[in-house]
């Protein structure tokens, strides 16, 4: 039987998103999507967005954990997939990845109205971008139309749709185009499954100057969210790094807010050598005056 | 209705305030964020609950730490680090108070004259703004800094590239010397015992700066001292203290009134024989969400240089010239990492107290952080990722490799090299106002207080000038380095950190590229004046706002009351009560 081309259009998105190999790896989620008909009807759609909420908050966890290993790899599995693996702790003791989760979550008191066009742009401007469809997930294709509507239904109606989620598609998203071979692999996500250098590659692609992932995501929006949602996108791909090494190398992660104080010492404190017996008052570093004086003439 | 109502308890705000509290007028005072009143129990000496941007207690939001943090836009990869409360930015500023360079200043006729923003200079003469750095320099107090294990290795390589020594606070040639800054001189114990919880740290047992390494979480120490006493002269401790207090220590002065998570959002005015004449302020009630609305005789908008635009946009007040909000300077920033075998001190003490100026060029300074900001700014890069791409730029020199951010292994190394074993040092360009650089209104949904700012940032389209003095400065940064004893030097080539921000509101010689004319007072609008850094006329040749801003602030204070009270300016004729004074301390002793 011949496999219709816009069918693969939609299934090379997905997988390429990490979604469809996601929804493969639930048996739950598969059932339902393998009958089309029935999924099709608008009335079944919101006990699927329930089942693939859950899924996209692993698929997102999973992207930013590869994300976060990226400026302070350890003893993790990604990490080890990334091609650095390190004995002492990373990112991920630090629960880095739960802060930046946390962070991109409420970086906007607004998330639909950031996240929803952003996610929009990105399924209009990656649907036909060819890449070949992932071979191994062949059997899953009928429910395809399904689970796009699903999806769609998800990023069209969340009001509290997670920025995280959507970065971490943007990134999935870039994941492929550097490798395709990332459609397939441990993890849920294909960034997760990138080595270092080929993550550096992906941030490339969103950073660049002139970048075109960027231009491909503003064509589909309308003024003025167009200029600010790429601002958007140029803006983040620099925070995602330097808020995954603030987060990894602070006290967050071990920090009681009740309390004010620390449950532990902070895997960057450890790491560092910072404060070696914890909070001060003062240190004893006065060193007097550079030749001698404490006041100079106007 | 009131004399005054001062927008804004920031760096610039309270001393407008303070200034005619003194003189005995009725001054309002309304601050967007908290009030801090108690910082030993309300802050932490950790890092991300302090510097947060979206959670911690000096991050840019309402009073109440479970609200969001207030959104602005950013168009470009930057980050602002501007901060609510009260004291503003000068919260988790390193207190450094390097006077403005004569050469940006009106009639400067000096053999280095056209190194400088030659189109954008202050609209008078060096020599008159000499009584006011004076005068703030006196009040603050600001000091030579004591100097730490990080300031002698930073002098070490000063001096092993053959800079001179500075011992003047006028700068006029490149040399190097101590911050002159706005930190208490350490006494007793202070700076002598490590410790937590020893009396010997306490007040008044330790006195003035106890190198606590903390500045950027805000300064309380010493543990136990009055809040005019705490060793970081912000303006929470410094002039605001001073504005709330002013019956007890000037004659005729009367108390300013302050209210925080008070969020001003509109300006009021009226036509008057042919001018447009501000006549107060409606501000929100952030507990209660009410709004309340004030008139005054004259209305000081310091709401720094990201929201005073905006509020002036969204009061719809004239902009003729669409100047309002544009030649948003941020000194360019650069940043320089050194990495040694041995210590460095780098976590210890005032978070800068050591610089070095290139006058017509910049200057740069030592800077200490905690691990999490340490990496952050090391990541913060337009220059992609070292040894992977370089974003089209990656510049080499004496540094190793090409610039960029360190990530991965390398990253991690550097840091587990030790945070007391490397040394950055922030690279201050002196920068072109450029019109492109701008605060406009954003599409981006409004919040309570209508439309917010969005702040574009042309990185890469800055003048020929502005680009050589950062190429210049980065040089010198590394080679200083080097001859400190680095063993590893890595360029950073930040994107636009918007911390020492200016201009925006500018003050200036031509009506056709300023806001504000020779005494801050706005062009358009009578009886509005501008006193925080967005009044600044230029980036002052590279050296740290505040100071500047203050200074401009006292004189702005004197034409306020000498053009609408009818009182005659004091600067020169009178001697400054300093911040610290007995009878400050008592006063806030008897408030509390």
């Amino acid at each position: 039987m011949a496999v219709p081309s816009r069918d693969l259009g939609r299934r090379a998105f997905l997988a390429r998103m990490g979604v469809l190999g996601a929804a493969a790896a639930v048996p739950a989620l598969a059932a339902p999507l393998a009958a089309p008909s029935a999924a099709a009807s608008p009335n079944l759609l919101p006990p699927l967005v329930g089942l693939l909420r859950p899924v996209l908050a692993e698929l997102a966890r999973d992207t930013i954990s590869g994300l976060v290993v990226m400026v302070c790899p350890g003893p993790d599995a990604y990490s080890k997939a990334q091609g650095t693996p390190r004995p002492e702790p990373g990112a991920l003791e630090a629960r880095g990845a739960d802060f930046m989760l946390d962070a991109l979550d409420h970086f906007v008191p607004f998330p639909d109205q950031l996240a929803t066009p952003l996610a929009a742009a990105l399924t209009t401007a990656v649907d036909d971008i060819g890449l070949p469809p992932p071979g191994l997930l062949g059997p899953l294709y009928p429910t395809v139309w399904s689970l796009d509507r699903v999806l769609q239904e998800l990023l069209e109606n969340d009001e509290t749709l997670p920025l995280s989620l959507v970065v971490a598609l943007l990134l999935n998203v870039v994941a492929t185009q550097v490798n395709p071979l990332a459609l397939n692999g441990p993890f849920l996500s294909p960034f997760a499954r990138l080595t270092l250098d080929e993550k550096c590659r992906a941030f490339e692609l969103l950073e660049g100057p002139d970048a075109d992932l960027v231009a491909l995501l503003d064509s589909g929006l309308p003024e003025p969210l167009r200029s600010s949602i790429s601002g958007l996108l140029r803006f983040l791909a620099g925070a995602l790094l330097e808020f995954s090494a603030f987060g990894s190398y602070n006290e967050w992660g071990v920090y009681d807010g009740a309390s004010r104080r620390l449950t532990e010492r902070p895997v960057g404190w450890e790491l560092s050598g910072y404060q070696p017996d914890g909070v001060v008052d003062g240190w004893d570093d006065f060193l007097g005056y550079y030749e001698g004086r404490t006041e100079v003439e106007a | 209705m009131r004399d005054v109502i001062v927008i804004g308890a920031g760096g610039g705000g309270p001393v407008v305030a303070k200034e005619l509290a003194a003189r005995g007028l009725d001054v309002l005072i309304l601050e967007a964020g908290p009030r801090h009143a108690d910082p030993d129990r309300e802050w932490t000496h950790y890092e991300n609950d302090a510097n947060n941007p979206l959670t911690g207690f000096l991050r840019f939001g309402p009073a109440d730490r479970e609200a969001p943090a207030w959104y602005r836009e950013t168009p470009q990869n930057s980050f602002i680090w501007q901060l609510s409360g009260v004291g503003g930015t000068t919260q988790h500023y390193f207190g450094n108070c390097p006077r403005a360079y004569p050469g940006v200043f009106a009639g400067y006729d000096g053999a280095d004259r056209d190194l400088y923003d030659t189109s954008h200079p202050f609209p008078f003469a060096y020599e008159e703004l000499v009584p006011y750095f004076e005068w703030v320099e006196a009040t603050l107090p600001v000091q030579t800094a004591a100097m730490g294990t990080k300031e002698q290795v930073f002098f070490r390589g000063c001096e092993g590239i053959g800079l001179q020594v500075q011992t003047t606070k006028t700068t006029t040639e490149d040399s190097f010397r101590p911050q002159e800054n706005a930190i208490l001189q350490p006494g007793g114990f202070a700076g002598r015992v490590t410790g937590r919880d020893d009396p010997r740290l306490r007040y008044p047992s330790a006195t003035g700066c106890t190198f606590c390494g903390y500045c950027m979480q805000g300064c309380s120490k010493p543990a136990g001292a009055p809040r005019n006493l705490a060793a970081k002269r912000s303006t929470d401790n410094s002039y605001v203290p001073m504005a709330l207090t002013a019956t007890s220590w000037a004659a005729g002065g009367r108390a300013a009134e302050l209210i925080a998570d008070a969020v001003v959002t509109r300006i009021h005015s009226e036509e008057r024989g042919g001018e447009t004449v501000a006549t107060g302020v409606t501000w929100r009630d952030g507990a209660s969400g009410e709004t309340r609305r004030e008139d005054a005789r004259v209305v000081v908008l310091a709401a720094g240089c990201t929201e005073s635009p905006r509020l002036w946009l969204n009061s719809r007040l004239p902009n003729p010239n669409d100047w309002v909000g544009r030649g948003y300077t941020d000194h360019f920033f650069d940043w320089v990492i050194g990495l040694f075998d041995d210590d460095t001190g780098s976590s210890r003490g005032a978070a800068s107290a050591a610089r070095a100026d290139f006058p017509g060029r910049g200057g740069m300074e030592n800077v200490g952080l905690p691990p999490g900001l340490q990496q952050f700014a090391a990541v913060f890069s337009d220059s992609g990722i070292r040894g992977h791409y370089s974003n089209g730029r990656g510049p080499t020199g004496p540094w190793d490799g090409a610039a960029g951010r360190m990530i991965g292994p390398e990253l991690k190394d550097a840091l587990m090299n030790g945070v007391d074993r490397l040394l950055n040092i922030l690279c201050i360009t002196d920068d072109d106002v450029e019109a492109q650089n701008r605060v406009t209104l954003s599409a981006l949904p409004a919040d309570e207080h209508g439309p917010v700012p969005k702040v574009s940032f042309h990185q890469r389209q800055r003048s020929a000038r502005t680009l050589r003095n950062r190429e210049f400065v980065a040089r010198r940064a590394a080679e200083t380095l080097r001859a400190a004893g680095a063993r590893k030097v890595v360029r950073v080539d930040w994107p636009p950190l918007l911390l020492h921000v200016q201009s925006s509101m500018r003050m200036g010689l031509s009506e056709a590229d300023s806001v504000l004319d020779a005494h801050a007072e706005a062009r358009w609008v009578k009886r509005l004046f501008v006193a925080d850094n967005s009044a600044l006329a230029n980036s002052l040749g590279g050296p740290n706002p505040t100071l500047t801003a203050q200074a401009l602030a006292t004189r702005t204070a004197e034409k306020i009351f000498s053009t609408y009270f009818g009182g005659d300016p004091w600067v020169g004729s009178e001697s400054p009560v300093v911040s610290t004074d007995a009878r400050v301390t008592e006063a806030l002793l008897t408030r509390t």
